[in-house]
């Protein structure tokens, strides 16, 4: 085992030079005395002196996330996002804890999650606007007024910065936060047709900003149609024979969390189709009866015919068994969508 | 207190000396002198203070088993077959230790290196300055392990029957017609009514449909179908100065396999249909580039995006299986056109004051698309040789935010986005699914003199669908004391819909307006309690227009000037609705329902009704019946209930419970969808007693149900009896005669089907960490999920009695009025229980084991008739529903350094 170690640490270590990155930054070297580093750290030390690895909560990663590098001025100290917070830092009553007077210390000027009922969280605008003194471009333009901004969703109910690795940053975890109030949609995830959420080959953020857009939902682009198309672009056309509902919003027919009837439709043919189209083939009834055995196809159930068939409607892919470029047809006979 | 910088790492020394074991320091420092010649002494000087500074890295090896190879299981999981797998993860961090001057830091990740699912990325940054990254991932998707087709040339887009393919019949039946139910030996070996009389096969239909099903049978091979995207992406963005950047995104993907897709052929007796594997070959280019300012109060950002889509399939070619000498009988439908879409975009928000902001978003898009058209024997009226597609997109948006007093914000916003769709309108003429000439004329003939139609000819034009949303938002709310708030807000939408280009109406609502009004309520109660329930109710009016089908109906929706006169009535089925005030197709209680002869006045327009079909001059009817509304544009009320309560109980334990009700009511739809309507109750509850032990318990149980009518109208028949019997038996009227005088207005053939989902979901999840002495985490989820469809129709169908032929007893029974009966529910089980374990070696080396059991049970009548003997005109394939159980294990070794 100790070999296989060995091997990948090397290989590892030798792509990273190969790379070119200056093998100086793996070199063992002192702290700097002075510099940008330096004097951020100065900062941080009247928290860190306290606050570290050993605390309730580990909060010493954050150094290995963008916020830990000091070397780029515009990072913040850990004052920058808790306030100054001297009575914090001067501590509660003589006596308790140890004589630290733990137990009474009030809570920092700006606490982001609650850790006891003593000490409970700022509020979410205040927590946003802290945020928003740096990160208010990006995606987070429209956040003002948003689904989340009004419903009190703070930064931190989803994201986490004191861990190596915010969870909801990646595609594998991030459901996890959305799910902690969007409970329909987790369950719908474990439905017999849904989209790859769970393997982690898709995330929630891929068609939803859950800081503010001018999309439906909360959509990353302006309609629903120009989300989906995004990934599923062969259904964008124009083509020459357009679905209109297709045209106008995939939400027509599809549910974008999980189904119980697959692709992701929101009912089943040919009864979805039924809900719009009456004429044709679309008049027809199907009941029980229309299926192979039942009282039509052995005629009120007297006598078994079998050379009477189901209907075809009732079987493999419904309508779609002949009119199957519901999304749109680019061929000159194609106005069925047969073609 | 404060502590010196010099003191913090004092401290943190002291305490990674003890975590540390010195065998793992060894083992860097001797790595890292070994292959990289580093001085040992620099690395002596303190590991441990460095192992905090430096970025960390970790890299997981290991190998997974699973038991069995279900298409369904590892739908997105990236597995393929069953045995075993490569476990290969690892994420390798570098740069600047947080303590230097550094801004350099950059990353090399590796995620499911051993299965189709496999991701590889680099990215690094110079923070403040720079970064950029590189990756390649791919997706496979397995869609389908049951499927069987005779078709030979799966993987290319040119599929063929085998030489000895032999036409599927029933002989007791026809002995040349074709009939995919004569591949079951169930089918062609029992008895059957045949004009009446139980008859059984005889010796030589016996023989013809064992030839052909020893023929055929064999044929019948497996395929695999599934696709998989392969994804390059490359990211960046480089600063300009401390307010401004630009950003660049490229990603190429690639899309192959196959899908399943239906295909449908006419031939001689009907329709036929083939569900054949769709080639998937496809690159989908995107590109933005952006430049932004971040100021203090106002933010910039424009953006150019680009989206291509080449497909590298033009389109599908299949043998057809109900024609003998499937060589000469091939069939070919078009594959989706490539396209592209160009976009500029202009988004940003400017901070008037502390309290107020505008935010505004606008985008200008072209969509083109202009693939060259498919053509063959079938498309006799082609007017261009490609569609010359375009569409601009439009879309704009402001909203301004303001909090003028403490506790109230309020909000307005007004948003534009159109369709425009701006492609040219032509008419375009075919025949159906692969059709062949008919032998007569097209009464058009003179508009198309060069186009030698038939009479089954079909013209139809284009529709250039277009939408335009105008909508306007207000909202404000007003927290009146600390967790106690109340928001109010009024939508207002406008919806237009045309068609460019087209002579007819074509959209079913030209305009559609609906006003939403919502409240919500929010609360804390005792510290420990918050809950929300908010409330909301649309009303959507539209200018309905159902007429409009005839938009979609060949001939009907030519331009007059394009289409001959016949008599004095108008020149096109539509100008003779027109000329007679008549609204739509179907039946008209109060009005004359019998047929008139001489094909000029009335108000039915069926193949054998009022309107001849040398206007209407088309074989297959699509149109609607009066009073059917298209949901999307019918008129609505909608209504919404979302509450939520939770409940801190103790530090450690909280629960939550949630109740969603939805309805949706189409009142001026008397057929289509009527109403829609559902409720979803959740209930969660968290237990934390600590960082290292919680257990999470959830259920979620949703009920939804949709009602949606119809009318089985036919055609009426000439025959006033069946067999010469004239008896019905159940349905409206006493007998054939009654009914056929009835036929458009028979209330026995209107019908109402009801759908309604259940699903309950469950799941748990236990975590518990630091066990053993601070080796062992455990990690264990279990999730349940039971959903079940059902199907209530009401209604029923009038079918012949077979056995009402000639001499049969004096008093049969000519037809019955069958009553629908309700389909059998489909029921979808699934069961995933998740196990982990992670035992710590040391600090750096960790020991997992995973365990997964995947079970699905499903139970889904569809499938039913693609087995052998089920349809008649749809070839099997032999889909099955999912059904699965398979077991997953993995054992990998995680290595952490820095």
């Amino acid at each position: 085992m100790r070999k296989l170690t060995h091997v990948c640490v090397r290989a590892a270590l030798a792509l990273q030079l190969a790379l070119g990155s200056g093998l100086a930054a793996w070199a063992v070297e002192a702290p700097p005395v002075d510099g940008p580093a330096a004097q951020a750290l100065k900062k941080d030390a009247v928290c860190t002196g306290c606050h570290d690895e050993n605390d309730n909560k580990a909060v010493l990663s954050i150094y290995q996330t963008r916020h830990g590098v000091k070397a780029d001025a515009r990072t913040p100290a850990c004052q920058s996002c808790h306030g100054d917070s001297f009575k914090h830092v001067a501590g509660g009553k003589p006596g308790t804890n140890g004589g630290k007077g733990n137990a009474s210390r009030p809570a920092p000027d700006i606490v982001f999650k609650a850790t006891t009922a003593g000490n409970p969280a700022t509020g979410a605008d205040v927590q946003a606007g802290t945020c928003a003194t740096c990160h208010q471009g990006g995606k987070r333009v429209h956040w003002d007024g948003s689904q989340h901004q009004a419903r009190g969703v703070a930064c931190s109910s989803c994201h986490a910065v004191h861990v190596k690795s915010d969870p909801v940053m990646s595609r594998s975890t991030q459901q996890e936060a959305c799910f902690a109030c969007h409970k329909t949609e987790r369950a719908q995830t474990h439905r017999v047709s849904t989209h790859p959420l769970a393997a982690g080959k898709m995330a929630c953020s891929d068609c939803h900003n859950p800081h503010g857009t001018t999309g439906p939902k909360l959509l990353v682009r302006n309609s629903v149609n120009e989300t989906c198309t995004s990934c599923h672009a062969e259904k964008r056309g124009p083509f020459l024979w357009e679905h209109a509902p297709v045209a106008d919003d995939c939400t027509t027919c599809h549910t974008p969390h999980g189904s119980t009837n697959a692709p992701l439709l929101k009912a089943r043919p040919p009864m979805l189709c039924q809900q719009c189209h009456s004429g044709d083939h679309g008049a027809q009834i199907n009941s029980g009866a229309n299926l192979a055995g039942g009282n039509v196809t052995t005629v009120n159930g007297l006598n078994p015919l079998a050379n009477a068939a189901a209907r075809a409607q009732l079987a493999g892919r419904a309508c779609l068994n002949c009119h199957v470029l519901v999304h749109g047809s680019n061929h000159p006979a194609g106005s069925k969508f047969q073609r | 207190m404060r502590v010196s910088t010099q003191q913090q790492a004092l401290r943190v020394r002291a305490q990674v000396r003890v975590r540390v074991r010195p065998s793992v320091q060894a083992v860097q420092a001797a790595v890292l002198a070994i292959s990289l010649t580093v001085p040992l002494a620099a690395l002596a000087q303190d590991a441990a203070v460095d192992a905090l500074a430096m970025p960390s890295s970790s890299f997981e090896l290991g190998v997974g088993y699973t038991d069995k190879a279900s298409a369904k299981a590892h739908e997105y999981d990236g597995l393929k077959r069953s045995g075993s797998y490569l476990i290969g993860d690892f994420d390798i961090r570098g740069g600047g230790r947080y303590d230097s001057n550094d801004t350099n830091r950059w990353r090399i990740w590796g995620r499911g290196l051993g299965t189709d699912n496999r991701a590889i990325g680099f990215e690094q940054s110079m923070q403040g300055t720079a970064r950029f990254g590189v990756s390649y991932e791919e997706f496979q998707r397995n869609r389908s392990d049951s499927y069987q087709t005779p078709l030979l040339g799966a993987g290319t887009n040119r599929l063929t029957l085998p030489s000895t393919w032999i036409v599927p019949v029933v002989p007791r039946l026809s002995t040349t017609a074709a009939n995919a139910r004569g591949l079951s030996t169930d089918v062609t070996a029992s008895n059957a009514l045949v004009s009446g009389v139980s008859t059984a096969p005889t010796a030589a239909q016996l023989t013809q449909a064992a030839a052909m099903q020893g023929a055929d049978l064999p044929l019948f091979q497996n395929v695999n179908i599934g696709t998989k995207r392969t994804r390059l992406d490359f990211n960046a963005q480089v600063n300009l100065g401390p307010r401004w950047d630009v950003t660049a995104n490229v990603r190429h993907e690639d899309r192959t396999g196959t899908k399943l897709m239906g295909t449908v052929t006419r031939f001689t007796g009907g329709d036929t249909s083939t569900i054949i594997p769709d080639l998937i070959d496809q690159s989908h280019e995107q590109f933005t580039a952006g430049l932004n300012y971040t100021g203090q109060d106002l933010v910039l950002q424009t953006h150019y995006y680009l989206s291509a889509l080449t497909n590298n399939v033009s389109g599908m070619t299949w043998g057809n299986w109900a024609t003998a000498g499937s060589a000469n009988n091939l069939q070919t439908m078009s594959s989706a056109p490539s396209n592209a879409l160009h976009q500029l975009g202009l988004n940003g928000s400017y901070r008037f004051t502390s309290s107020t902001r505008l935010a505004v978003n606008m985008t200008y898009g072209r969509n083109t698309q202009n693939d060259s058209f498919l053509t063959d024997s079938t498309t006799v009226v082609v007017p261009v040789a490609s569609l010359n597609g375009l569409v601009i997109n439009k879309a704009a948006s402001l909203k301004l935010t303001s909090r003028p007093i403490s506790g109230l914000m309020v909000s307005a916003s007004a948003k534009y986005d159109s369709r425009d769709n701006k492609t040219p309108v032509n008419i375009y003429g075919f025949y159906d699914a692969g059709e062949a000439r008919g032998a007569a004329a097209s009464v058009f003939t003179a508009a198309f003199p060069t186009a030698n139609l038939g009479s089954n000819a079909n013209l139809n034009a284009n529709r250039a669908y277009s939408r335009k949303l105008t909508q306007v938002n207000l909202d404000a709310d007003y927290s009146f004391a600390p967790g106690q708030l109340v928001r109010a807000g009024f939508e207002k939408s406008k919806t237009d819909r045309w068609c460019n280009g087209s002579w007819i109406a074509c959209v079913d609502a030209n305009t559609a307006d609906e006003s939403t009004v919502r409240g919500e309520f929010q609360f804390t109660a005792l510290d420990s309690i918050t809950g929300r329930l908010g409330v909301a109710h649309s009303s959507r009016t539209v200018d309905y227009n159902e007429n409009a089908f005839l938009a979609l109906v060949p001939m009907a929706n030519m331009s007059p000037t394009g289409a001959p006169l016949v008599g004095s009535v108008g020149s096109t089925a539509y100008s003779t609705m027109l000329a007679m005030g008549v609204t739509g197709y179907g039946p008209v209680s109060g009005l004359n329902p019998l047929p008139v002869a001489g094909g000029a006045a009335a108000f039915f327009f069926a193949n054998n009704n009022a309107l001849a079909n040398a206007l209407y001059a088309n074989q297959n009817r699509i149109s609607e019946l009066p009073g059917m509304r298209r949901y999307n544009m019918a008129d609505r009320t909608r209504d919404k209930l979302r509450s939520s309560l939770s409940w801190q109980t103790t530090d450690a334990l909280s629960v939550q419970v949630s109740l969603d009700l939805n309805r949706d009511n189409y009142s001026h739809s008397v057929y289509g969808l009527q109403n829609a309507k559902g409720w979803t109750t959740s209930m969660d509850a968290n237990y934390a007693a600590s960082e290292n032990f919680s257990v999470g318990l959830y259920a979620t149980f949703e009920d939804q149900r949709s009602s949606s009518a119809g009318n089985t109208y036919t055609a009426n028949s000439t025959a006033a009896n069946v067999g010469g019997f004239t008896a019905i038996s159940g349905g409206c009227f006493a007998t054939i005669a009654l009914r056929n005088a009835s036929n458009k207005v028979d209330p026995c053939l209107d019908w109402q089907t009801d759908n309604r989902d259940r699903v309950s979901t469950f799941g748990v999840a236990l975590t518990r960490k630091s066990l053993a002495g601070g080796k062992l985490d455990l990690t264990g989820g279990l999730t349940l999920s039971d959903a079940r469809t059902s199907n209530n129709t009401a209604g029923g169908n009038y079918a012949n009695n077979p056995l009402a032929v000639t001499g049969a007893a004096a008093g049969t029974t000519a037809a019955f009025y069958i009553l629908a009966t309700p389909l059998p529910d489909i029921t979808t089980r699934t069961t995933e229980l998740r196990l982990g374990a992670r035992w710590k070696l040391d600090d750096a080396r960790s020991l997992r084991v995973g365990y997964l059991y995947q079970q699905m049970r499903s139970s889904d009548w569809g499938y039913d008739g693609l087995q052998f003997g089920g349809l008649a005109g749809v070839l099997p394939t032999l889909e099955q529903a999912p059904r699965y159980t398979v077991q997953t294990v993995g054992l990998s070794f995680i290595y952490s350094f820095r």
